[in-house]
């Protein structure tokens, strides 16, 4: 039997893997990947949380898992948005190094 | 009248900004308040312990805030010193070279700004109007002074400001510590709610000594007096003159306006400490003063060395002393104005003003050197000069404070320790206009002219304000006497 | 009428002042005219008030808060008060008109005419005064031209040194006054004169507080009447124009300590103490001052120090409780002082301000009425019979007699040295050779210099004798005529001008040589070492106490320490995403742990 405690340990060692990455990683790329993995742990325990919480008629609680969409669409767009200003800004330093990149005009 | 004489000078320098002839505008400004100052003086009903001439329009009734000026005795006096410098500073500033129309706008603003600080009845605008003169002063010195313009420009306003927050710190908490059904930014309210025992002893002592240093940083109270040698030394002339003359005044002001009415139990119960203080000012930097070797750092120190008589007064805590402390602050305002517009003068002329280089100027400028004797004599308290006048009142008054047949207690000896610091200020004084007015002219001198014809007229006001205040100082006693009686007891 | 009177005399030279500074100063005619017009007034006025007893003063109120404090602006005419302002504006008006002559060709003849107009407002004020604080207030006054008149030639070194000595020595007394004014008001609840005087004799239990008082108001005169500890500015003083060393600091000025030790006797009289320290100060004062003036050869300096001797003479009366014999001497010592200054000036003048007596000789015969008023005036000083001096002079001397021998001992060698280096100065300046060229070729001083000098002969002749000083003056009463007191005077007189009379005939240079008295007892050089190592000192301490620790060290310590704190926390911010995120991280946990684990 699979408990809700299982998958909040999924969702936590994604999240720690995506914030060590984050943490660590020298390549915004990379970076920008686990900011995305760590968000998908988020959703992750949102819709185990939705789905171990039943309300007195029986059914799930869906608002998490509503939530749960939005917080794609908007992470959709970030990636979008990120990759963009990623790109620009490949193409003014000719590095995605993030340690290159600390000051905040060029 | 009085909204008249507070904005005046403020559209005044809204007009010049816009583009009115600079020093036309100026000189009619302050032409016209101090008229109207005169006026309000001769007009002033004696014996009347209310303020006059009120003038209020409600801001916010739940605040209890609104704009409400008046005067009573202790704040025409101060109305009217502002009105006399100004019009000396102005007259005296002459052309500058630079921004003309800014540097007037200055002074200008700096001149409502302080009269508005006295003439407000309202605890915030009393705040504001001095906040509102403190940036001009910073613009004067920084684009007009000289020697280390830019360093001295930023002391002073930093430190000033660090004054002004921890006054308001003071005044936000004596807002609060009043009980809200009574709670007022109107002074007057403040005062009958203080009466009433409203303000507990142990919040007086807090907010006391929060306005003490508050105050007390804008008034150069030893030990936070460094910034006013450095910052008058690199003043402009008019600048140092409204700045020492009449902005430094705000401190000695609010004490004696807020601090020793309101909070009498938190004045008695530091009064040790600004006793102390004062004594560092008489005496420490008295000495620190016959150390100095240029003219202008002496008169800014001499200005903080004279404060400490001033405090003095307003430790005294009865009405003898407080009504020589006010007495004394308009003479010393007038006094200081004097010297450091003709020191101003001589470093125009000169170009230095170390004392080493200077030496018989007297025999190449006479009318010159013949004001600013005068305006040493005064500062050092020769009879026949408001100055004398003022710390003969505070010298007794203190000298009252808990007397006993069986010996000196510690304002007697305090007393004493001032009546030195007089000593002090002759040796400074005379040693500084004998180096500088004395002795033989050496040649790169010799060419100098005197002041032109202009440049007396408003010497000889200010000289004419200290004899008429010497000679006649009940006409002054009379107006701000009533005005501590509610709050000094006369025998203590 | 009568109650106008007495402020005309007092108001009308402040007038004359005011009008010169503010409109004549171009013009040296017109102000001399007024100055001369104004104390003219003022004396006849002052004739006028003594001779009709009855005038009396309108009251003001300087300064007035009912109930606290109360500074009438009052006058005192009682016998004392109307004799001193004849004493003052005739000596005044006397001395205007020399100076008309000696100021002839000064430059700055209009200031010295307001300055002195102004002094005669002030030494009037001082007589006239009816409280303390007025008092006091004249009394600054009076310093202040007196700084004014010294520092006359201001472009002179010694002259700006000098003024600015005698402004802050006479201060430092005034210290020690105000301190001594301030306790009377306290322990009597006023500053009028003659409401004190009836409630100090209640404070009689007091007595260390009476001799306080009575030695801090003493302090006041010891500053003014140059006495010592205090005397070192007047010698000084001379480096004013002579007309001012005889008004100033001969005549008037400084007896203006005496006057007010008279005028407030009875604070100094309530304490025994304080009287004998008074009556030793005055001893002293006057023999220091006449040992010094044995080796002197500036010829203004040997009168600025029989001045200080005189004036020594007056304060031991003042201390031996004889308020007339100060008095007499003071009026006596006024016209010889003023005479013999006057006499010296038309020397100096007329030797193009030459101011050596080796420098001088043989004048008898140049300057014939010069030689005779001055010797007039030197006779009346040495307290030969029957001049004026004798007479004031044998009475203090009577009263140390009766009262106090060792004093009377001082005094009365005092009284020998007096006559040495007086008579010193005759022989050397008028009689013998002429020691230089311009002695030899000196004339007579013109009828404006000369008239005033025989009206004061005249005076500081007849000034002794009882038929004429007891209608100014009380006369001290001698209880029994000692006869011994005249007769050690004036065998101290013989011996003292024969001693010099032989020692110095046909002498062209100083036969003695004492170190120590031709440097004054090395006071100045004490007294600069003294300021040097306090005042001078405390104050380089104090300066570089404010300058270092307080301005660079509080003050620009905070300054700097936010700077610091800012580069600190600069060192954070320095644009590292990762270092950020794990910061963020950390808070993010700290929340978390506070909030749900705490």
């Amino acid at each position: 039997m699979i408990t809700l405690g299982d998958y909040l340990l999924v969702s936590g060692t994604l999240f720690s893997i995506g914030f060590a990455g984050v943490m660590l990683r020298r390549n915004l790329i990379i970076i920008l990947m686990s900011l995305e993995l760590m968000l998908n742990a988020a959703n992750l325990s949102l819709v185990a949380f939705s789905r171990f919480r039943v309300d007195p008629n029986g059914l799930p609680n869906y608002n998490a898992q509503v939530f749960v969409f939005f917080v794609i669409t908007v992470a959709a767009a970030e990636v979008a948005v990120g990759l963009a200003i990623l790109v620009a800004l490949y193409r003014a330093k000719q590095t995605t190094n993030v340690k290159d990149i600390s000051s905040l005009k060029f | 009248m009085v909204l008249f004489i507070i904005f005046c000078p403020i559209v005044a320098a809204i007009l010049i900004m816009v583009g009115a002839p600079a020093r036309k505008t100026a000189l009619a400004a302050s032409v016209l308040t101090f008229a109207a100052a005169l006026f309000l003086f001769a007009s002033f009903k004696h014996g009347q312990r209310d303020f006059q001439h009120v003038t209020s329009f409600i801001i916010s009734p739940e605040w209890r805030l609104s704009f409400t000026t008046g005067i009573d005795g202790l704040s025409l006096i101060m109305v009217l010193l502002a009105t006399i410098v100004t019009l000396a500073a102005v007259w005296f500033a002459g052309s500058i070279h630079k921004y003309e129309n800014a540097f007037y706008a200055c002074l200008l603003f700096i001149s409502g700004g302080a009269i508005g600080a006295f003439a407000s009845i309202d605890l915030f605008f009393f705040y504001a109007f001095h906040e509102l003169a403190l940036i001009p002063t910073f613009l004067l010195i920084g684009i007009w002074g000289s020697g280390n313009r830019v360093a001295a420009a930023w002391k002073i306003t930093i430190y000033l400001a660090i004054g002004s927050f921890i006054l308001l710190l003071g005044l936000i908490l004596l807002y609060q510590s009043v009980p809200s059904p009574l709670r007022s930014f109107d002074i007057r309210a403040l005062t009958v709610a203080a009466s009433l025992g409203q303000i507990t002893a142990d919040a007086q002592h807090h907010i006391y000594l929060l306005l003490l240093i508050g105050f007390g940083i804008l008034v150069s109270l030893f030990p936070f007096h460094t910034w006013a040698p450095e910052a008058y030394a690199s003043a402009p002339a008019p600048a140092a003159m409204l700045h020492a003359g009449v902005l430094k005044n705000f401190g000695l002001y609010g004490l004696l306006r807020l601090a020793i009415p309101l909070l009498p139990e938190g004045a008695r119960h530091w009064t040790t400490l600004l006793v102390v203080l004062l004594l560092g000012n008489i005496i420490y930097v008295g000495l620190v003063t016959i150390a100095q070797k240029r003219l202008d750092r002496m008169l800014g120190y001499s200005s903080v060395m004279h404060m400490g008589y001033i405090f003095l007064g307003i430790a005294s805590a009865g009405i003898l002393g407080a009504t020589g402390a006010a007495v004394l602050m308009f003479a010393h305002g007038v006094s200081i104005a004097l010297l450091f517009a003709l020191a101003g003068e001589l470093r125009r002329r000169t170009g230095t003003l170390v004392f080493d280089e200077l030496g018989g100027l007297a025999r190449v400028m006479p009318f010159a050197g013949l004001a600013f004797g005068v305006g040493i004599f005064a500062a050092i308290g020769l009879p026949g000069f408001a100055n004398f006048a003022g710390e003969i009142m505070i010298f007794f008054g203190a000298f009252k404070n808990g007397w006993t047949m069986d010996g000196f207690r510690i304002f007697q000896i305090t007393t004493v320790l001032a009546l030195w610091g007089v000593v002090i200020s002759t040796v400074y004084m005379l040693r500084a206009y004998r180096k500088t007015f004395m002795g033989t002219v050496s040649d790169q001198w010799k060419q100098l002219v005197d002041l032109r014809p202009t440049l007396r007229v408003p010497v000889t006001l200010l000289v004419g304000a200290l004899l008429c205040c010497g000679f006649f100082p009940r006409a002054f006693v009379r107006i701000v006497a009533p005005a501590f009686r509610t709050h000094f007891t006369a025998n203590r | 009428m009568n109650s106008i009177l007495p402020w005309i005399i007092l108001l009308v030279p402040l007038v004359s002042a005011a009008v010169i500074t503010l409109f004549t100063l171009r013009s040296k005619i017109l102000s001399s005219s007024i100055s001369i017009v104004a104390v003219l007034v003022s004396f006849v006025c002052s004739c006028l008030m003594f001779a009709f007893s009855t005038a009396t003063g309108a009251e003001f109120t300087w300064i007035g808060i009912s109930g606290v404090f109360q500074v009438p602006f009052g006058l005192t005419l009682d016998p004392l008060s109307r004799t001193m302002a004849v004493l003052v504006s005739g000596v005044g008006a006397l001395i205007h008109i020399y100076s008309l002559g000696y100021m002839r060709d000064d430059e700055g003849r209009s200031r010295y005419f307001a300055a002195l107009s102004l002094f005669m407002f002030a030494m009037l004020g001082i007589v006239l005064a009816n409280n303390f604080i007025m008092l006091f207030m004249f009394w600054e006054l009076v310093g202040f031209t007196s700084y004014v008149l010294i520092g006359h030639w201001f472009y002179r070194d010694a002259a700006a040194d000098a003024a600015n000595k005698a402004f802050i020595t006479t201060r430092i007394g005034d210290f020690g006054f105000m301190i001594g004014i301030l306790m009377v008001w306290m322990a009597t609840g006023s500053i009028v004169f003659a409401e004190i005087a009836p409630r100090i004799s209640g404070l009689a239990s007091h007595s260390t507080f009476l001799t306080v008082v009575a030695l801090l108001v003493f302090c006041g005169a010891v500053g003014k009447s140059a006495q010592f500890p205090l005397h070192v500015w007047l010698p000084d003083a001379m480096e004013g124009p002579t007309p001012i060393s005889a008004l100033i600091h001969a005549a008037t000025m400084v007896a203006a300590g005496v006057y007010m030790l008279v005028r407030v006797a009875f604070v100094i009289q309530s304490s025994q103490t304080a009287l004998l320290v008074v009556a030793w100060i005055g001893t002293i004062t006057a023999v220091m001052a006449a040992l010094v003036a044995t080796q002197q050869n500036d010829i203004k300096r040997i009168l600025a120090y029989s001045t200080l001797s005189q004036l020594g003479y007056m304060v031991m009366a003042v201390g031996l409780a004889s308020n007339d014999a100060a008095m007499f001497h003071l009026f006596t010592h006024a016209f010889f002082k003023a005479l013999l200054f006057l006499g010296a000036g038309s020397i100096i003048v007329m030797l193009h301000h030459e101011q050596n007596i080796w420098k001088m000789g043989g004048l008898s015969r140049r300057l014939p009425i010069t030689f005779v008023t001055f010797a007039v005036g030197a006779l009346a000083l040495i307290g030969c019979p029957p001049f004026s001096g004798f007479f004031s002079k044998d009475a203090i001397l009577t009263l140390a007699y009766e009262r106090n021998t060792p004093i009377f001992a001082v005094a009365l060698f005092t009284a020998f040295l007096t006559a040495f280096y007086v008579m010193r100065m005759l022989v050397i300046v008028f009689f013998g050779k002429p020691r230089s060229d311009i002695a030899r070729e000196s004339r007579e001083s013109p009828p404006i210099m000369t008239v005033p000098l025989i009206v004061l002969a005249l005076l500081a002749t007849l000034g002794g004798f009882a038929f004429f000083a007891k209608n100014f003056l009380t006369l001290p009463v001698e209880k029994e005529v000692a006869i011994v007191v005249p007769v050690l005077a004036i065998v101290a007189l013989i011996a003292g001008s024969g001693l010099a009379i032989v020692l110095y005939r046909g002498r062209a240079s100083e036969p003695l040589d004492l170190a120590l008295l031709r440097h004054k007892f090395y006071f100045d050089e004490f007294y600069s070492w003294l300021i040097y190592w306090t005042q001078e000192l405390l104050a380089c301490v104090s300066a570089f106490f404010d300058r270092w620790i307080i301005d660079a060290g509080a003050v620009g310590g905070s300054s700097r320490g936010t700077w610091g704190i800012g580069a600190l926390l600069r060192l954070v911010q320095v644009g590292n995403l990762q270092a950020y995120v794990f910061l963020f991280g950390l808070g993010v946990v700290a929340i978390i742990y506070f909030a749900v684990f705490r």
